[in-house]
């Protein structure tokens, strides 16, 4: 406790706008009215601004107050932002058996060797909690009030009415703050305390450089660096369009250079996760667009559009075959995305790769349930071809298990895709034609034979194969009708399918389920239930609830099912085995060789997924193979979602959609129904990107900066120069797409970039 | 890769370091002013914020000349360099005045009006942040209504005087209102009164973090609301024709505004709405007087 | 070494120098309009208020017609009269303007600026008081500007007028200091008198164009002028203001000296007549009641009379320089045409702070306020008056 028998006096630094002159006029008001004690609380009498260095004074005396100068030497020294003690001499002049009292979260022992009697209290974290002031200011003052309280040896319930009535605003929260300090001080009493050690040094008076009146030196000689108090930093989010991406394509990042005009450059980062950039510009459900932050303001970008063409334009991009390093060799069961991909990644590794393919073309589902009209088959050769010449070799024709592989490889990658259909279990199955292979004897073999001209056909089923399947029989000369038991909103085919199958004339039946099924003089009577939407089921579509009594027939001359795929068991010679991501343990019983797992047969159902599933079963597998051990990558980085946008800085600008042709007679007509857009458009379309937590040089920042403080360095980066940042905040609130975040002071380098403008 | 036209400010003629607080808008306003009138330019500060903000002694802030001045009479002074400056030849020379709305819309009136009525050849930039700020937030004819200050602790009653209208009245070539949120717009104004000649003058919103008590990274913000509002117009008025230089998209009430602000929080937190009522029917009955003058055009 | 004693003013020319003048009949304000012409002012504020006005108009209606060189700029009160001039000075220009009483009052905070940032500005006042309104002769208005820090000279005529602001150009512009040139309303600003004009090319020698200074505005140079001090610069300032201003005394003399080589009248600080060993009483006075003064002082060998010219910085070197063989019991009287609010006057104020711990007697007169005629009859009653009688301190309300 400092001795209040004598006269006392008090030196306080604080920030402009923290309160601390009011804070030492309290503290006077309370010695006085309370005490009796003579006062003089005063501060540096200057023009500095909200979060400029500031000092002020307190005297207390039991006599009579013989001084009214600033206080040098003082008996107590109150900081009141922790951040100025790199900032200002706060320490110097402290008396030797002087005290220091500092808002910080430090513990006294911090702060050993300043001072001998050294108090702390967590003033700002009181205040914030008490709501008092701003993130960039919090206003201490009352806490401060408190702790000086204690450490002065007054008693806070005397001095509690007079911080009511004082305080401009919120008076309960600034008393609770006070009192709350009060209890919160820590102390320490340094014995050996050398006050040599702070570097005491007595007040100078500058002598002045200028003689004549009149102001030449550049401002910039004035530091506004220390009156920060939270730094602003480019630091970039992700965007929510690679968040989003099962591959984890840098989305944004290829768009960016696709809008540039560097279509090669933006071909090499799909390329680094997602080796069918043509396929998938093309088939894939793009959970990218779906997430794109776009849509608050008009409509999505059309990623899928931008990535088909850098897909189709780098074509004839030259691929090197990749040189094996590694003596492991490895063995991949399914030539699908989920297979290749692995494949790709391992082989790209240095691993020699064999990937085994039962039918006698690779590409798995790509290849055998995705009709022509969508994914040209040449569109899926040449993407093949280029993994095949980096190296990858590819044995069709070759059903195997991972018995016969055993021990011939270092390791076995199982990814045969989910070929089996389920069943409807309605009876009478036998008469059901499944779907999945359907298409599958349709695009590899050629058969068509199953459904004849003329002919109804009704599809069961609301996911891609039953559109797929649809849109395929009506070019085959049928009349397809799709059942689906939910509305159209909870159906998980893509949207834009379902839209073109409805405009190529197919009807589509929604709430409907099948029950039964009759063979009836050679056709088929399907007898059907209306259904209603109920609550939410675990994938959070609602559940479709029978309606009673709704139940009716339809007569049909063919009806194919598509509600579902399984894996083949075949792979595992049969073995009940539960497929699934990465290493498959059980599986080790019996085969020496490790097993691992990905693609449809594991998770996902889609091109995209199974090609994140092969990206991220090569890396666990190098990783075994490399004796390391291996945890699925966390994503941890802040996306910045759609909430952290200032719309207001975009302009709404129509998308251009992909444009897809309905032909008129669409009999035999495989052609592709979508085409890709012209470069022109390509630029324009990928040039609506918002750049989501990413940085795109809008110049936002360095145009609203009030002091100067952002620059551009030689490189033509957008840099903060610290020396000048007050910690203002417009940047971070300015910003569009959320690339500034505030940060840490301390987390800031001491090699941050300098404007040169100042640097003279 | 850098979309040059992006980048508003060409040349930096302002150094950091600036004695204006957190999100000053006149600091900003100052960049964009020294960037668009160059390094030849004088300008002449009577006393307002800028005068502690444009430096302490040794040194200045703006890469320019700088005529700090008695508060009453900018436009004097200013009519004094201007006239040595060009029988010295140096015609090319702009002369800004940068003033606040006290050395505006009172004690600077008169000098301003002289100055205006004699079309002397200069730059008068009113940073309008609506009281008395370096002083601490005292009442202004710039003041609105509703706003609360050391001098009017319950509000403002009266309204703010028109002050583009008295301009207006002096038929000088140019004269506009501006927003730092609005640099686009800003920047072109502050070219068009650079390659005007006479009396031309610029009145530009001031947000202000300390005197309007708001959080200072809202200072942008809130200035394009008040565009967007109609509580702050953004027009002009070359050699007679009147011209609104933006129209809001879409009507945003003015307690969007308000409410970010501590000055009007006695207008917002009043129940019976009858402040916030006569600040949108003054924003309104405004509005549509600019938009009939513009229809007379 | 200086002498700070001088010999009476001269008001006509050396008869060798008489042929490069041209004697005219002119007004007081017509011989400050012409002394601007000639010390080559290049820009002028104007701002009508009587008894000034016609000046300004004398000024103007000479750059009108093309026979002075000049910008000329109706301003729209004197407030921004004396504003402009900072710009029109700080931009390098020499400038000149004319006001009066209520005017001058009204620029006064602008008298403060211009002095404190070292401007080099000459102005003219015609001197006359405050409300209830007057427009009459008294000092009143100018005595109120003491404290501004401009120098300033009160002018007994015509020709001192015109003398005395061609010097004042060269001390304003070496000393970086404004100076101020009084002269009494009517009796000085509309009584026409001799006066003999110098040519230009005397004046041009004696008064060369303004020199650039480094505190100014150059263009290729940027800085700033007149912004915020802190407490250590704002102290030095002032500091070398009072170096500057110490040094007014003896530049005043040594360019009455110069001119006096030049032009042929002598000026100083002061003017001492009649003043010697045996002197009972000294009349003190400034401006226009010097001359009436004179009169008396022919007729009363006793008395002698000190004319203060100078009046701020006062020169106590030169005061105390005439009175060095004056006996101690001598009567300083102190004519005050100036009501400052105060017990004593101006004048008499000043006097007895230069003349502290000297054994002088030191009076006060109040006389010829508002104009009041100061007669020579009112100068006789003054030297007969028993101050230590009827004074009330030592000072008379002469009516």
């Amino acid at each position: 406790m400092v001795d209040i028998s004598k006269l006392i006096e008090v030196r306080g630094h604080a920030r402009g706008g923290q309160g601390m002159v009011t804070a030492f006029e309290i503290l006077a008001k309370i010695f006085s009215y309370r005490y009796n004690y003579e006062v003089q609380a005063f501060p540096f009498f200057g023009v500095e601004r909200t979060g400029a260095p500031i000092q002020a004074y307190l005297r207390i005396s039991p006599e009579a107050i013989l001084t009214r100068n600033y206080i040098y030497q003082p008996h107590l020294i109150v900081i009141f932002d922790e951040g100025l003690i790199d900032q200002t001499p706060v320490f110097d002049g402290l008396y030797e058996e002087g005290s220091l009292l500092i808002n910080t979260e430090n513990p006294p022992e911090f702060f050993k060797g300043k001072a001998k009697h050294i108090y702390t209290v967590p003033a700002t974290r009181i205040s914030v909690e008490n709501k008092l002031g701003s993130k960039t200011l919090p206003i201490v003052n009352a806490a401060m009030v408190g702790a000086m309280l204690k450490i002065l040896g007054a008693d806070i319930s005397e001095a509690t009415e007079i911080i009511y009535e004082e305080v401009p605003a919120k008076p309960e929260a600034n008393e609770k703050s006070a009192k709350t300090a009060f209890r919160q001080v820590q102390e320490l009493t340094d014995e050996h305390y050398q006050p040599a050690q702070n570097g005491q040094t007595p007040p100078v008076s500058k002598e002045p450089e200028w003689d004549v009146p009149f102001w030449d030196k550049p401002m910039s000689i004035n530091k506004t660096g220390n009156w920060r108090v939270i730094a602003p930093k480019y630091e970039e989010l992700e965007a929510p369009c690679t968040d989003n991406c099962p591959a984890g394509t840098d989305v944004r990042k290829f768009v960016r250079l696709a809008s540039e005009g560097k279509f090669e450059e933006a071909y090499e980062i799909i390329y680094q996760h997602n080796p069918f950039p043509a396929i998938c510009g093309r088939v894939c459900p793009h959970f990218c667009q779906q997430n794109c932050n776009r849509i608050f303001l008009d409509e999505k970008v059309n990623i899928g559009a931008i990535e088909r063409f850098i897909g189709d334009k780098n074509g004839q991009y030259p691929h090197q075959p990749e040189t094996v390093e590694n003596k492991e060799k490895i063995a991949v069961v399914g030539s699908g995305p989920a297979g290749l991909t692995a494949a790709l990644r391992l082989r790209k590794m240095g691993y020699e790769v064999t990937v085994f393919e039962a039918l006698p073309k690779a590409g798995g589902m790509m290849r055998s349930g995705i009709p022509a009209f969508r994914l040209p088959p040449d569109v899926l050769d040449k993407e093949i071809e280029k993994i095949e010449r980096q190296g990858v070799k590819i044995i069709t024709d070759k059903k195997v298990t991972i018995d016969e592989l055993d021990e011939k490889f270092s390791a076995i990658i199982t990814a045969v895709g989910s070929h089996i259909g389920s069943n409807l279990r309605i009876g009478n199955d036998e008469l059901l034609i499944d779907g999945i292979e359907f298409l599958r004897d349709l695009n590899i073999s050629g058969k068509k034979e199953q459904v004849k001209k003329g002919e109804t056909v009704a599809v069961i089923g609301g996911g891609n194969t039953a559109i797929d399947v649809a849109r395929t029989v009506l070019r085959l000369g049928t009349k397809p009708t799709i059942y689906y038991r939910r509305t159209r909103q909870e159906m998980p085919a893509i949207a834009e399918e379902v839209e073109e199958a409805i405009k190529e004339g197919v009807p589509i039946q929604f709430l409907t389920a099948p029950v039964r099924l009759k063979n009836k003089n050679g056709r088929h009577e399907l007898i059907l239930q209306k259904m209603e939407l109920g609550e939410p089921d675990e994938s959070g579509r609602r559940r479709p609830v029978p309606v009673e009594g709704s139940e009716y027939s339809v007569l049909t001359d063919k009806l194919i099912k598509a509600i579902g795929q399984w894996p083949d068991p075949f792979v595992f010679s049969g073995k009940e085995i539960e497929a699934r991501q990465g290493r498959l343990n059980e599986v080790m019983a019996d085969s020496k060789t490790p097993v691992f797992c990905a693609g449809d047969m594991a998770w996902g159902g889609t091109v995209v997924e199974a090609i994140g599933s092969g990206n991220e079963v090569g890396r666990e597998v190098d990783a075994f193979l490399k004796g390391k051990e291996w945890k699925k990558p966390e994503k941890n980085r802040e996306v910045a979602t759609h909430d952290r946008i200032n719309y207001r800085y975009y302009l709404p600008t129509p998308g251009n959609p992909t444009p897809v042709t309905t032909p008129g007679n669409l009999t035999n007509n495989f052609d592709e129904v979508a085409s890709g857009l012209t470069q022109e458009t390509i630029l324009k379309e990928a040039g609506r990107c918002l750049h989501c937590g990413e940085c795109f040089n809008c110049g936002n920042c360095l145009n609203y900066c009030p002091d100067a403080a952002i620059f551009i360095d030689d490189d033509f980066r957008l840099r903060i120069d610290y020396d000048y940042c007050k910690g203002c905040g417009i940047c971070v609130r300015e910003c569009p797409c959320s690339a500034i975040q505030y940060v840490e002071e301390s987390s800031l380098a001491e090699t941050e970039p300098k404007n040169e403008l100042h640097q003279k | 890769m850098i979309p040059e036209n992006e980048f508003l400010i060409t040349e930096e003629n302002m150094y950091s370091g600036a004695l204006s607080c957190r999100g000053c808008g006149w600091t900003l306003l100052a960049r964009y002013v020294s960037s668009v009138m160059g390094p030849k330019t004088v300008y002449v500060v009577p006393a307002c914020c800028f005068s502690i903000i444009a430096g302490p002694n040794p040194m200045n802030l703006l890469k320019g000349s700088v005529v700090h001045t008695v508060f009453a009479a900018a436009a004097a002074t200013a009519t004094g360099v201007r006239r040595a400056l060009d029988r010295q030849g140096k015609t090319d020379a702009n002369v800004v005045v940068l003033a606040g709305d006290g050395g505006t819309f009172d004690i600077g009136l008169q000098a301003l009006s002289g100055a205006a009525a004699r079309q002397e050849n200069i730059v008068f930039i009113c940073n309008n942040n609506g009281a008395y700020m370096n002083t601490g937030v005292q009442s202004s004819t710039g003041t609105p209504t509703g706003a609360r200050t050391t001098t009017d602790p319950q509000g403002k009653k009266l309204p703010a005087k028109n002050l583009m209208g008295i301009i207006e009245a002096h038929n000088i070539p140019y004269s506009a209102t501006a927003s730092p949120a609005f640099l686009m717009d800003l920047k072109s104004k502050l070219e068009k009164a650079r390659e005007a000649s006479g009396f031309r003058f610029l009145m530009v919103d001031g947000p202000c973090p300390p005197g309007h008590k708001h959080d200072p990274d809202r200072s942008i913000e809130l200035a394009r609301l008040a565009v967007e509002t109609n509580y702050f117009p953004l027009f002009e008025t070359e050699n007679g024709q009147f011209n609104i230089t933006y129209t809001p998209k879409t009507q945003v009430p003015v307690s969007e505004y308000l409410k970010h602000q501590g000055r009007f929080a006695n207008v917002m937190q009043d129940e019976s709405n009858n402040g916030l009522q006569i600040i949108q029917q003054q924003v309104d009955q405004n509005w549509k007087h600019l938009s009939s003058k513009q229809n007379l055009n | 070494m200086l002498q700070f004693e001088t010999t009476e003013m001269q008001k006509t020319p050396r008869a060798d120098l008489l042929t490069r003048h041209t004697k005219k009949v002119l007004k007081g304000n017509s011989a400050a309009a012409i002394a601007a012409k000639l010390s080559k002012v290049s820009l002028v504020t104007a701002y009508p208020i009587t008894p000034q006005t016609s000046i300004i108009e004398e000024i103007t209606n000479m750059i009108a017609s093309g026979e002075f060189d000049a910008e000329s700029v109706n301003m729209e009160s004197e407030h921004s009269v004396f504003a402009a001039l900072i710009g029109a000075s700080l931009a390098g220009e020499r400038v000149f303007t004319a006001t009066s009483g209520q005017g001058l009052f009204y620029a006064h905070e602008v008298l403060h600026a211009i002095a404190h940032m070292r401007l080099p500005v000459v102005a003219c006042n015609v001197g006359r008081p405050s409300f209830p309104w007057n427009i009459w002769a008294d000092q009143t208005d100018s005595i109120s500007q003491r404290d501004t820090g401009w120098v300033q000279y009160y002018c007994e005529s015509s020709q001192e007028v015109m003398d005395t602001i061609i010097q004042s150009y060269r001390l304003a512009e070496k000393l970086k200091l404004p100076v101020m040139v009084v002269l009494d309303a009517f009796y000085m600003s509309h009584t026409s008198e001799n006066v003999y004009i110098p040519d230009q090319k005397m004046v041009n020698e004696f008064c060369p164009p303004r020199e650039k200074m480094d505190d100014q505005i150059d263009l290729e140079h940027p800085k700033a002028f007149g912004g915020l001090v802190g407490p250590d610069m704002y102290d030095k300032y002032n500091r070398l203001y009072w170096e500057s201003i110490r040094k007014v005394e003896s530049e005043t003399i040594q360019l009455g000296n110069e001119f006096d080589k030049t032009f042929g009248r002598k000026y100083a600080a002061v003017e001492a007549v009649n003043i010697h060993e045996k002197t009972e009483k000294i009349l003190v006075t400034m401006a226009s009641v010097t001359t009436t003064a004179r009169q008396i002082v022919n007729r009363h060998p006793e008395v002698g009379l000190l004319k203060i010219r100078l009046f701020k910085p006062f020169p106590k070197k030169s005061v105390l320089s005439v009175l060095d063989n004056v006996s101690g019991d001598c009567a300083i009287i102190n004519i005050d045409r100036n009501y400052p609010g105060d017990t004593e006057g101006a004048l008499m104020q000043e006097m007895k702070r230069a003349l502290h711990g000297t054994p002088y007697n030191i009076f006060g007169v109040y006389t010829g306020l508002g104009g009041r005629d100061v007669s020579s009859k009112t100068i006789e009653k003054i030297i007969e008056s028993d101050f230590d009688k009827t004074g009330i301190d030592g000072v008379i309300w002469m009516t």
